[in-house]
């Protein structure tokens, strides 16, 4: 089915669209066409293949089949497939703390702050074990309260995760139930994904903000590129880029993390063009984890003459030093290989400022600035990229509304790429894009601060605790939104639900598959209300424009009539 | 004139054209989150049955309910050869329901006319053809089995 939509506002990407179409290379958007229309059941939620008695639907227009073999009504299909996505959500934090764990504990690096370290490594296990200890007892009081009472205090992988997973198989229970069970996953996967990053620090070290460059420009001419693609072990990346820095082979990253101390590597490109690279001709040699990678990577690169290795496999290289020195080996033979394949690398790049955590951002000037009516709010945004939507151009077009109207944005992840490409992380520019009071608020924050703060892999919601402390208000009534306008993976929909669960409303794009249900859409709304002080929103008008879903977060800040938020006005 | 053709082994009887007809033509909202939550229930005008068999109007050469219709509602377009409702005259007699061989026709559950599929006269192309993810409904030139040589 025909799909005519601009396909990106990365013009950098999009003139290697043409290229494309002649050269007859299938990249996400010719697939996500192939794939129209997709199943409205799924879409909707109203479908189930949990066991082999299914498929079933639940058919919205037919009495024969409104409910599944086993007795699901469309209620409970609806917020399972919810449950089933936050589950998969806090896999991907749980793999990503065990990882580290694991390089830690190997002794392949020695760690900066060695007591930190093994604190932390305890602190692991009594997560594993009970839900952490030592991470109950530094989370306000409020948060420890009000999960108890709903009953999702986190209680350890057995408890959290496996007996959510049997909810998906059977058992008689009810629509907020099942959802409550889903929050206490979330829960899980954010203790896991706070005490990823404060092992990574003491491992590796405190970093503070680093300039960093973002776009295709960053691929070399004259020297070999090692891609790095999607998550897999730090230590491994380190040990990579050491590696690769004796060899003068230039190491850069799609979807990974720009800083592992003390390399940082540039980002290439966002999510959704994470195949264009393979175009420029220039790629040596990919890397690539699991999460964020399209497994389309190893048909596009077979036209470059492009060896992928994949960093995750069963029986893989144990000594991490050999892997890497053999992965920078094969770069540098790819490298002389590939001497009679054209480049064409465009010379856009852009500079960004990233890596703020909750302890170089000043909460105290963030609430003098709330409380003085200079700014208006917080908002987070988050996510990566999604094919349904024009690459860029929600998170690109929300974030500049943001900023004219004295918002204070913070991002994390893929959204910071994409918010970098368009210089919106560059100091050089953040008096032109920001109205003045927030520009004021921001240059007081330090020497080089752009216009929207990115806090990496986390400390966003610990800035925000910190804020929340420091104007002595419960977070659930500051003015602050989560947004994530082009969202797709699993681990984004984990991480919109434990904002929820904390109390930041959160506006999710596209709809979560709950729509076939009205009672599950109102949990999503009324009962999150009751029970956190904040919805998630699930917004099902298609053919919204950018600004309009920018003026809906606005609005949701200000506390306009009709819109139901928790962030009320400052005073 | 051009027909649907349903194609038995193509067909995986994934509902995709009941869903889609239900939320383009029958609904009034026309978009699918809206459209699964009216009531009452929109009637989709395809009907899966069996196991892979997606059933819509054929549109008669001799159409049996243009022939049971007693006041003309039942009405073939001279252009095209569809047969169509013309809604503003049905009477909800529901002879044309009872009279259709291949029981496609249905009373509507909401307002006293007789639904059946149209062949989306008034869009591009039959939506249920156009969502098939396998191409079990085609629409191709009837063949005229009369002209076939011996």
């Amino acid at each position: 089915m025909e799909f005519i939509q601009k396909k990106t506002v990365d013009s950098t990407v999009e003139r290697f669209l043409a290229k494309a179409a002649e050269r007859e290379v299938s990249l996400a958007w010719d697939r996500y066409e192939g794939q129209l229309p997709e199943c409205g059941f799924c879409e909707t939620g109203l479908s189930c293949r949990d066991c082999l008695q299914g498929p079933c639907i639940s058919h919205p227009f037919r009495d024969s089949n409104k409910l599944g073999v086993c007795g699901k009504d469309k209620d409970v299909l609806a917020i399972q497939t919810l449950l089933r996505l936050v589950l998969k959500g806090t896999m991907v934090y749980l793999n990503q703390l065990s990882d580290l764990v694991e390089g830690v504990q190997s002794g392949e690096v020695k760690p900066k702050n060695k007591g930190k370290t093994d604190q932390i490594l305890k602190e692991v296990q009594s997560l594993l074990s009970d839900g952490g200890i030592q991470i109950k007892k530094e989370l306000p009081k409020a948060f420890i309260r009000s999960w108890e009472e709903t009953g999702i205090l986190p209680e350890g992988v057995a408890r959290d995760l496996f007996k959510a997973s049997q909810k998906l198989e059977g058992g008689v229970t009810d629509v907020e139930e099942t959802l409550l069970w889903a929050f206490k996953s979330s829960l899980f996967g954010w203790m896991a994904s706070r005490l990823q990053r404060d092992l990574k620090r003491s491992v590796f070290g405190e970093y503070p903000p680093a300039k960093i460059e973002v776009n295709l420009g960053v691929l070399r001419k004259e020297s070999p590129n090692l891609l790095l693609y999607g998550y897999f072990s730090p230590i491994l990346k380190r040990k990579i880029a050491e590696e690769a820095k004796k060899k003068n082979i230039h190491v850069a990253g799609v979807c990974t993390d720009p800083f592992i101390p003390p390399f940082s590597f540039p980002q290439v490109t966002s999510y959704g063009s994470q195949e264009i690279p393979l175009m420029t001709g220039a790629v040596d040699l990919i890397i690539a984890g699991d999460q964020f990678v399209n497994p389309s990577l190893a048909d596009i690169a077979k036209e470059w003459e492009v060896p992928i290795v994949s960093a995750e496999i069963l029986k893989k290289e144990q000594d991490i030093d050999r892997f890497a020195r053999q992965i920078v080996e094969s770069a540098k033979k790819s490298f002389d290989f590939r001497q009679n394949i054209p480049r064409d690398i465009p010379e856009t790049k852009e500079y960004a400022v990233m890596g703020f955590s909750h302890e170089n951002v000043d909460a105290k000037k963030v609430v003098t600035a709330l409380s003085k009516g200079k700014i208006k709010g917080i908002v987070i945004l988050s996510g990566s990229n999604n094919v349904k939507y024009t690459q860029d151009q929600e998170l690109l077009t929300m974030a500049q509304e943001f900023l004219k109207n004295d918002i204070l944005c913070i991002s994390n992840g893929g959204a910071s790429v994409t918010l970098a490409k368009y210089g919106l992380l560059n100091p050089a520019w953040r008096e032109k894009n920001c109205s003045k009071p927030l520009a004021d608020l921001l240059s007081s924050l330090g020497k080089e601060i752009p216009s929207i703060l990115d806090f990496g892999e986390g400390g966003m919601l610990d800035f925000l605790l910190n804020v929340a402390k420091s104007g002595k208000k419960e977070l659930k009534d500051c003015p602050i939104v989560a947004c994530f306008p082009e969202a797709n993976r699993t681990s984004e929909v984990t991480e919109a639900m434990w904002t929820v669960a904390i109390g930041i409303p959160t506006y999710f794009w596209p709809s979560l598959p709950v729509t076939g249900s009205v009672k599950a859409m109102e949990a999503l709304t009324k009962f999150c209300f009751e029970k956190f002080g904040s919805k998630l929103n699930v917004i099902t008008e298609k053919k919204i424009d950018a600004r309009t879903k920018a003026n809906m977060v606005l609005k949701s800040l200000r506390g306009e009539e009709g819109f139901d938020m928790s962030g009320k006005p400052w005073k | 004139m051009k027909v649907l053709i349903v194609d038995k082994n193509k067909c995986t009887g994934c509902h995709q054209c009941e869903l889609w007809c239900g939320t383009e033509i029958a609904s009034e909202s026309k978009e699918l989150y809206r459209a699964i939550h009216e009531e009452p229930h929109p009637v989709p005008r395809v009907y899966v049955e069996g196991k892979n068999f997606a059933l819509q109007c054929r549109h008669c050469e001799e159409a049996p309910c243009i022939e049971a219709c007693p006041n003309g509602t039942m009405r073939r377009d001279p252009e095209t050869g569809l047969v169509y409702v013309y809604e503003p005259t049905c009477i909800a007699c529901w002879m044309c329901v009872m009279a259709c061989p291949f029981g496609i026709i249905n009373p509507s559950p909401s307002v006293k006319v007789a639904v059946k599929c149209d062949r989306c006269r008034n869009m591009g192309f039959p939506i249920c053809a156009e969502v098939c993810p396998t191409q079990a409904l085609r629409l191709e030139d009837r063949k005229d089995y009369r002209k076939k040589a011996f």
